[in-house]
Formats: structure tokens, sequence, C-alpha cells
């Protein structure tokens, strides 16, 4: 099994109608042995962007570090908010300086620019960025989630809708994934704010 | 050579490994993935199976109508997948069978007995499987339609719905929140479709199959069986 | 010669650095350069001194691209100003490499302000002989810098730097208001080097560059972009001052 396998995740990102939504299961284990049921996998870059690491735990959690303090560094220097776009080549370059040592994580971006512009994209480990305009996915459950989300995901959902959306996607895909689960956390970035939803989920 | 090359060397690679094919020197692999995938769906009074048409090994298509779900009589239909080759020899000796039981008992074998048949033949070959994950859809001897899905040595289940093959991993989790009602608040347990329903789910799932994986797409053929017998479409599905 | 002259990291008694000094007498030996921030874009613009008339003077190149949203002009020593054009060429693309954006012209100026500081504390090195404009557009809009040999930046409306700067400044603050379009800034900032010019005034004797904050191109979502004027652009709009 692949180191991207170790801990188990389970990442989505939509787009919907002048808002964008991500979700990640809160499941830490180490290989079948659940060891935490509410790990954070999505971290808040700025008011309203977010990213999701999907992949090895221990870089999960260095990464997060350094893309903090790349983005204060960022706001001090140039004295403005990072674009979602920005963000994204910037955590695209930090993972492709170690392209033969790389950390072992598939980012997920979501955000709205300063157009309110929804903005999602993924990446692979070495910072491949793929831009797309409905969904996209990341971890263990990734299969689980394209059939999820190819079925259930339509264009211009409100956020509510989108809520709706993204959690049943997120659900019924770790349902299906041993690696993945154990509760959930929603986040809906909208114009007017971010909405937080932490989904129970089977515990199993 | 692409016989020889391994599903799981094809499908596990590790994060830094490129897909590049890996002959193995030396070991001959009886076995080959040809992907593809089909689907069940059993209603009140009817039965829903589906399976889509490529025929393909690693990232060649070696033909994009190969049916996999075979209509064994006038009320049994049996979807396959993974193995090509075993898939059709298991639909042969399935049928011989099923002509055998015929010529003993002058009566048609019903949907419970090929079933059974169908686990005990798997079983048979315990020590050099069929590579075959079968679905048989039939209806029974009270007149509801009956699914069976088994693993590759005979294990078998009867069950409401079913997806196997390359995108199942795609396709169950979709059935198990619309047909299973999973995660939806205030649903009680399984619900029995409509044949409307059922066709609709069975078209959104490959549709949503073939988007995404490489080894489902073409043709889609869809069997409804009922008490009047087998009613048979074939729709197109993604060819990229 | 006094023994605060030699080493560039001792302070002279009265509190200053007298290389920085010497650095600065260099720029005021060098031709002419102003820069004008107009409503819509920014103009900069040099004068090109020869010791000889047998130089061709059309190939020679005053005036720098950074990146295509910046671009950059010198008084004071060629050598030097080649040297941090090389600097600020290769920042931008860093900075490019890492966000995929060309730097704001403020970051640009920062990073190299802090590259001619570095070369007035470091040993066994001295400050550069030029002072900087640089002109650029980024989100904020239209903006126009100064940099000194000591590191010191500053931002215009207009600015003067070189041997004519005082009087040049002194013109440009009669003649500068802030709704002024570039096309204006542009003969302006003629008018201004005019002023101070040795000799005839001819298409080949000035460089001039502008960048609009309205791309001239009618494509949408076009950038920005820095612009040398060809001879004939400038003899253009020699024409048309009388």
């Amino acid at each position: 099994m692949s180191i991207m396998q170790f801990n188990g995740s389970a990442i989505v990102a939509m787009v919907g109608k002048d808002c964008v939504a991500i979700a990640a299961d809160k499941r830490l284990g180490q290989r079948a042995l659940t060891v935490s049921t509410d790990f954070q996998k999505v971290f808040p870059i700025t008011e309203r962007t977010y990213i999701g690491l999907a992949g090895l735990a221990t870089d999960v959690k260095t990464l997060h570090d350094r893309f903090r303090m790349r983005v204060n560094l960022y706001k001090h220097r140039e004295e403005r908010t990072i674009e979602p776009k920005t963000f994204a080549h910037l955590v695209s370059h930090m993972l492709y300086e170690r392209r033969f040592g790389p950390y072992f994580v598939e980012p997920v971006i979501a955000g709205l620019d300063k157009n309110n512009r929804p903005f999602v994209c993924n990446m692979d480990l070495i910072g491949c960025i793929n831009y797309t305009d409905d969904f996209v996915v990341a971890g263990t459950a990734d299969n689980n989630l394209f059939g999820m989300c190819e079925s259930l995901w339509e264009p211009d959902l409100g956020p509510e809708e989108l809520f709706e959306t993204i959690s049943q996607s997120l659900l019924n895909a770790v349902d299906r994934d041993a690696m993945s689960g154990w509760g959930a956390v929603v986040h809906i970035i909208t114009p007017d704010g971010i909405i937080e939803r932490e989904l129970k989920g089977r515990m199993d | 050579m692409d016989f020889m090359m391994h599903s799981e060397q094809q499908n596990q690679l590790e994060p830094t490994q490129a897909p590049v094919e890996r002959h193995s020197h030396n070991q001959w692999n009886p076995y080959v993935d040809n992907g593809g995938t089909s689907l069940i769906i059993a209603g009140k009074d009817f039965v829903l199976v589906a399976s889509d048409a490529r025929q393909s090994v690693g990232y060649n298509i070696n033909t994009r109508y190969d049916p996999k779900a075979y209509e064994l009589s006038n009320k049994t239909v049996l979807a396959t997948s993974v193995c090509s080759a075993d898939a059709k020899r298991l639909c042969e000796v399935l049928e011989q069978r099923a002509q055998l039981y015929y010529h003993k008992h002058e009566r048609q074998i019903s949907t419970q007995a090929l079933a059974q048949q169908l686990s005990n033949t798997l079983y048979s070959r315990r020590m050099f499987p069929y590579y075959v994950f079968p679905l048989l859809g039939g209806i029974d001897a009270e007149g509801k339609g009956a699914a069976y899905s088994y693993d590759a040595i005979g294990n078998m289940e009867r069950v409401t719905y079913k997806a196997f093959g390359s995108a199942s991993a795609l396709v169950q989790p979709f059935l198990d929140n619309q047909i299973g009602m999973k995660n939806q608040r205030g649903a009680e347990g399984e619900r029995m479709l409509t044949r409307e329903e059922a066709l609709r789910l069975a078209i959104d799932s490959f549709t949503g199959a073939a988007e995404r994986d490489i080894y489902t797409g073409d043709w889609l053929d869809i069997f409804i069986i009922d008490a009047a017998g087998v009613h048979k479409e074939t729709r197109e599905l993604k060819h990229d | 010669m006094d023994r605060y002259s030699f080493s560039l990291t001792t302070f002279a008694p009265n509190g200053k650095l007298l290389q920085i000094e010497h650095a600065l007498a260099a720029v005021g030996n060098g031709s002419t350069s102003v820069g004008i921030k107009a409503a819509n874009g920014v103009v900069i613009a040099t004068e090109k001194k020869t010791g000889s008339s047998l130089i061709d003077i059309s190939s020679l190149e005053h005036m720098a691209m950074i990146c295509d949203s910046i671009g950059m002009v010198y008084s004071g020593m060629g050598p030097d100003f080649r040297v941090l054009v090389s600097s600020a060429r290769k920042m931008a693309q860093a900075y490019w490499k890492t966000y995929m954006e060309d730097p704001p012209v403020r970051i640009l100026v920062k990073e190299l302000a802090s590259i001619m500081q570095e070369f007035t504390q470091s040993g066994g090195v001295r400050p550069f002989g030029v002072s900087l404009l640089l002109a650029g557009v980024d989100e904020r809009g239209p903006n126009l810098y100064q940099v000194d040999p000591s590191g010191s930046y500053f931002p215009w409306k207009a600015a003067a730097i070189g041997k004519n700067m005082v009087n040049s400044k002194t013109f440009l603050e009669k003649r500068y208001n802030s709704d002024m379009e570039l096309e204006d800034a542009v003969h302006t900032s003629i008018l201004t080097l005019k002023e101070g010019i040795e000799g005839q005034m001819t298409e080949d004797s000035i460089d001039i560059g502008i960048i609009s904050t309205a791309p001239a191109a009618q494509e949408a979502g076009a950038k920005p972009v820095f612009k040398r004027l060809t001879a004939a652009e400038i003899k253009d709009y020699l024409s048309n001052i009388a």
C-alpha cells in the first residue's frame, strides 16, 4: 500500500452559484487502525480561501504550517490578501521545490476571488494544478467521491443546495471506504461569510 | 504481451511511479482484467440488469461492443465483469447445466435454483476460479424481482442493488444513497423503485462512470426482466 | 583624501557615509532622466548623451524592460545600471515562478532598493553609481518610483534625476497636474528634457518608455505592457512640439 493511503482521507470541493464548498472527513488512522476521529484536514488560508490536504498526516501538518508562514509573509510584504489563484500557484511552487522528495499530499483549494468569482482546483503531490469549474476530489475515497459528485452535482447551486450536495457526496463516499469517514466538516464560502458545519457520520 | 500484465500492477501505482508497462518475466499469468462495469437493481415485480460494452486491456480498447450481460432464459439475465473470456465460458457452462436440468426435470429451472447452480459452479473451481464477479437477475417463484451477487468463488447474496466492475467504486455509493437511502434523514431502509426510476438511476450511474472511468463506456445494454419476459435496450455512452 | 573616504563602512564624524555622497555626485554627472505618472499610465524618458559624434547613437539603450508591467531608466553609470537590470529581471522572474503574476511595482522597488542598500554596508564593494526611475502598472494603478544609491526609494507623481535634476523638477512642478493623460505626459517629459539638453534634440538623442493602464491591444484580458517608443514614434511627438 502506498504511503498516500497510510492515514486515510477524503476531501471534496465544489463550485456553486457565487459560492464554493469544501468538505473533508475527520479520520486519522495508521493503515486499518483508527487513531483519531477529530483530525483537521481543511484549513483557512484567508477569510475566503481554504485548503484541504489529503494524504500523509505528518506532511499535512507540516505543509499547513509552511503555508501559514508564507501567506503571513505575503500579507506583510504586499499589504494585501492573497487571492485563491495566487495561493494555488504558491502551493504548486512549494510542492515542486520537492520534486524528487515530495510531500505526500494532494491539495484541494477552494475560495472566492476579489470579484466573488468561485475558484476551485486540486493538484498532485508535486504541484501539477488542475483547474475545474465543477468539483475536485482527493484522498483514499477519490473514486467513490467521483461517482457521487458526477451524479449529484449540477451547475449554479445556491449555498444551501451546495451544502446538501457536498455533504451527501462525502458521507456516501466515505461509507464505502474503510480508510476515511468517522465524521466530517463542511465549509461553504459565500460573499457574506463562511458557513461551517460538522456532520455526524457512521463510526465504523 | 499485454496479456501478461497483472491488473494490480496497473492500478496500484506508487505516487512517484509513472504508469509504464511492466512485464513479469518469470511467471505467466492466466488472468486478464478486461474492465467494464455491471449493475443490478431489483424492483417489486421486475429486475433491471445493465452492463457497458467496452472491452479493454491496459490502455487499449479491444472492442467497443462486447456485451457482458447474457440472456440465459426468458426470465434470467447474467451480468459479468473483469475477465471476458472466463465470463463467456461461465455463461456457456451455466446454459448447459440449465439445459440438463430441463431434460432431467422436464421444466425450466427456477431463478432461485439457477442462482444456487451458479454458486456451485463457481465454487467447483475454488482452486482455479473463473475471474468473474457475476450478477444474476430474474423473477422468483413469488413473481418478485430477484437479484443475486457473487464473488469469484461462489459466495452468494440476494440483494436489491449492486454494482461490480471497474467503476463499482463510483457507482455503489450512489446506489447506497439513492436506493439504500443511506445518510438520508427520516428514510426507512431500502426503497423499491419503479421501472422508470430504476432506468433513470442506471443511466445516471453509467453516465457518471463513463465520465471518469476509462474502462467503462461506448455502449450500455439494459435488460428489464418481468413476468412477461426480458426487454432489452441499448444506449450510447461516451466513446472517449 | 581624508581617512573617512576609503572605507565605505566607516561613518564620517559628521554622520555621513562619504562614498554614498560620491555616488550621488556620479548620478549628478549623469544625463537627465524624467518620469511622469499620468492618470492612465506612466512615462519615463532620458537623454542619450554621447562623448563623440562618431557613436551610433540609435543603438544605445538607456532604458530597460524588467517584466511586462515594469520598465526602468537611470542616471549615472551605464555599467552599474546593467547589473541592476539583470538583478531586477531575475527577481521579477522569481516572483512569476512563485505566484504566476508580475510583481507589484512596490515589491520590485523594495527588493531592488535592498540590494542597493547591501552595497552600502558590505565589505569590499562600492555603492552603485546610479539613481533609478521605475515605471509600472499593477493592481493599484500606475506607479513611478525613484531609487537612490543609498537604497532609499520614493514614490513620485513626477520626478527628475541626473545632471539637470533641479531645473527639471521646477519645470515639472509648474507643468504637472493629476488629471494629465499619458499623451500629455509624454509631451511634458519631452519638454522637460528639452529645457536642459545640450544641442539639438532628435528622435535618436532621447529614449522614451511608456506603460498604459488601458492596454493598446484591444483583445479582452490584455495586460499592461511596458514599451520603448521607436525612433519613428518619437519623431512624431517631436514634430508636434513646435
